[in-house]
């Protein structure tokens, strides 16, 4: 188990095209999106500042990119390949290999959030206590294994070759339709009541919460809790009937 | 290196046979449709430990079908399927089985040797990772990547991944595929050799040499259904192990012919005669007690390869044969 988890993660380092758009992406965007942005601009109907707003939405994209677009292909892929099957031969546990693969995301996801905070503290003086930066790092990294679940649900849902736009679809409405990309505070109030019920908004949610030094919503944590269950419920839902019939 | 925790019987030769030791494999009136085809009916049949067993038959006879379901990787529709015992899930589990299966993937992008660290790391009772390289020949390549290898050279990951660890029974689907003539020697050389401590081994193969020279029993298996199950000379005297033809003058009497004794089987064309016998000394020597007078008289031996396909024929000929075949092996 253990080997397998070092060896998910081994992999996924050396994979560069994978590590480029998970750690380097978002540390890019983050610059380019907050690059000419006046330090103390406030974003409309909020008191956070863009550059806190883009730091807080890029580490959150960037561990979703790495969490959800890393499993579901490969998930999808190696079932259709029969090294699911492979492993079932051996004395591995049933769940191990879906708990290896969110494992090795989790850790890979970290990186990716680490990086842009860094930039936000060094590059763009962004100023918080301590707590505010730790919590913040945990909590849009424990929030991001509600996507790595969803990762999983549709690597096992999909085959190999719709696996990709599936997940890339989920992907750009979650980042888009969640303000990862440019804020929707500006947008109708009933457009953002919806919003809030799609996980996107939630998970930026803990980490613009915080940056104001604030604790996260509770109804913020909560949806993002139904999600969490129900992409998981999904994701094992799908491996039994997989496995019946694999 | 061979943990203490599994039943200690089976480690060595010697203690593979005692009475108070579970059989390896058994199927107990299984069955395994997929919509209307019947993949696998009324499948009876025990392995005992010790046993190398060749499993034969044509494309789509089921062989595929048994062999996920003896490992648990599909769940019969009746009857039921026990390892050593327990269900193929618990003896996995307890790294009692290893499997080399066609349709096994492999880790992509890492390196033959992270992958059989993995598959060593995984097994209770795992054998040192060199050593499980050197068995399978793959020392010289352990720094290269899965990704990159020949199907050869995939085949004998699968083998190092199937022998990881201390198994008491090895399952291999059609193992040499895809191996030259010297790699498919030095592979059975190695099963020998895990046979001699004792393992059973289970081998479906196209190859009938390999099931000749290797098995010492051997199942057929047809349309789903154990057709046969004897040792490779068994087999081959099922199917009447020799070939006798020769011809006659005048009117031939075939009943006559066909009541002969150690007849299985027998064809007239024109005046030419050919028998098949279980004993041809003794048909022969009758004939001529008819009174009979053969000319070009010629005796010969049937391969294990044309026994095969006398029996495969036979069933799908007759049904009821197949049925009584079946039966007879259930009765093993």
């Amino acid at each position: 188990m253990k080997t397998l988890v070092r060896l998910e993660i081994t992999r996924t380092l050396r994979n560069r095209k994978f590590m480029f758009f998970s750690v380097l992406y978002p540390a890019v965007l983050f610059l380019v999106f907050a690059g000419s942005t006046p330090k103390d601009k406030v974003v409309d109907g909020t008191h956070i500042t863009f550059v806190a707003y883009y730091m807080v939405a890029m580490a959150a994209f960037g561990a979703m990119t790495a969490v959800l677009m890393g499993n579901a292909e490969r998930i999808a892929q190696e079932r259709q390949k029969g090294w699911v099957r492979q492993l079932r031969l051996t004395a591995l546990p049933g769940r191990g290999y879906v708990t290896a693969k969110i494992a090795s995301a989790a850790t890979v996801s970290l990186p990716s959030i680490l990086i842009v905070m860094v930039i936000g503290a060094l590059a763009k003086d962004i100023r918080m206590e301590a707590w505010q930066w730790v919590a913040i790092a945990f909590a849009t990294w424990a929030g991001s294994l509600v996507f790595a679940a969803l990762g999983v649900a549709i690597g096992y849902v999909a085959t190999a070759e719709v696996a990709r736009p599936i997940s890339m679809l989920c992907y750009f409405v979650v980042a888009g339709l969640g303000g990862l990309w440019f804020p929707v505070t500006g947008w109708p109030h009933w457009m953002q009541e919806i919003l809030g019920y799609l996980p996107g908004k939630p998970y930026a949610g803990l980490g613009q919460a915080m940056v104001l030094g604030d604790a996260p919503r509770a109804k913020d944590i909560a949806v993002l809790a139904v999600y969490l269950v129900l992409f998981a419920g999904t994701a094992a839902w799908m491996y039994r009937k997989d496995t019946r019939r694999a | 290196m061979s943990a203490a925790s599994v039943s200690t019987t089976t480690h060595e030769p010697g203690g593979a046979g005692t009475a108070a030791a579970a059989p390896a494999v058994v199927f107990r009136d299984v069955a395994k449709s997929f919509g209307p085809v019947k993949a696998v009916a009324d499948l009876n049949l025990e392995l005992h430990p010790g046993e190398t067993v060749a499993l034969l038959g044509p494309n789509g006879a089921g062989k595929s079908t048994a062999l996920d379901l003896l490992l648990g990787l599909k769940n019969p529709d009746a009857g039921e399927v026990l390892l050593f015992g327990s269900t193929p899930q618990k003896a996995i589990a307890q790294g009692l089985v290893g499997a080399m299966l066609q349709s096994g993937g492999l880790m992509e992008e890492v390196t033959v040797r992270e992958i059989v660290s993995l598959a060593c790391d995984l097994h209770p009772h795992a054998y040192p990772v060199e050593q499980v390289l050197a068995a399978a020949d793959l020392a010289e390549i352990a720094d290269r990547k899965v990704n990159k290898l020949s199907g050869g050279q995939e085949q004998r990951v699968r083998f190092a991944m199937a022998t990881a660890g201390a198994n008491q029974l090895i399952v291999l689907d059609e193992p040499t595929t895809g191996m030259d003539v010297s790699s498919r020697q030095a592979f059975w050389a190695t099963m020998r050799a895990q046979v001699e401590q004792g393992r059973t081994v289970l081998f479906a193969t196209h190859y009938l040499e390999e099931a000749d020279a290797i098995a010492d029993r051997v199942l057929v298996m047809h349309q789903g259904r154990l057709l046969a199950d004897g040792t490779s000379a068994e087999i081959k005297a099922r199917a009447g192990a020799r070939r006798i033809a020769f011809d006659l003058d005048g009117a031939i009497d075939e009943k006559a012919l066909a009541a002969l004794p150690h007849v299985v089987g027998l064809d007239v064309t024109g005046p030419t005669v050919r028998l098949r016998s279980d004993d041809a000394d003794a048909t022969v020597h009758a004939v001529y007690a008819m009174g009979l007078y053969p000319r070009n008289l010629e005796v010969a031996g049937l391969g294990l390869e044309q026994a095969f396909l006398a029996i495969t024929d036979r069933a799908a000929a007759d049904g009821a044969t197949a049925g009584e075949a079946d039966k007879e092996a259930g009765a093993r």
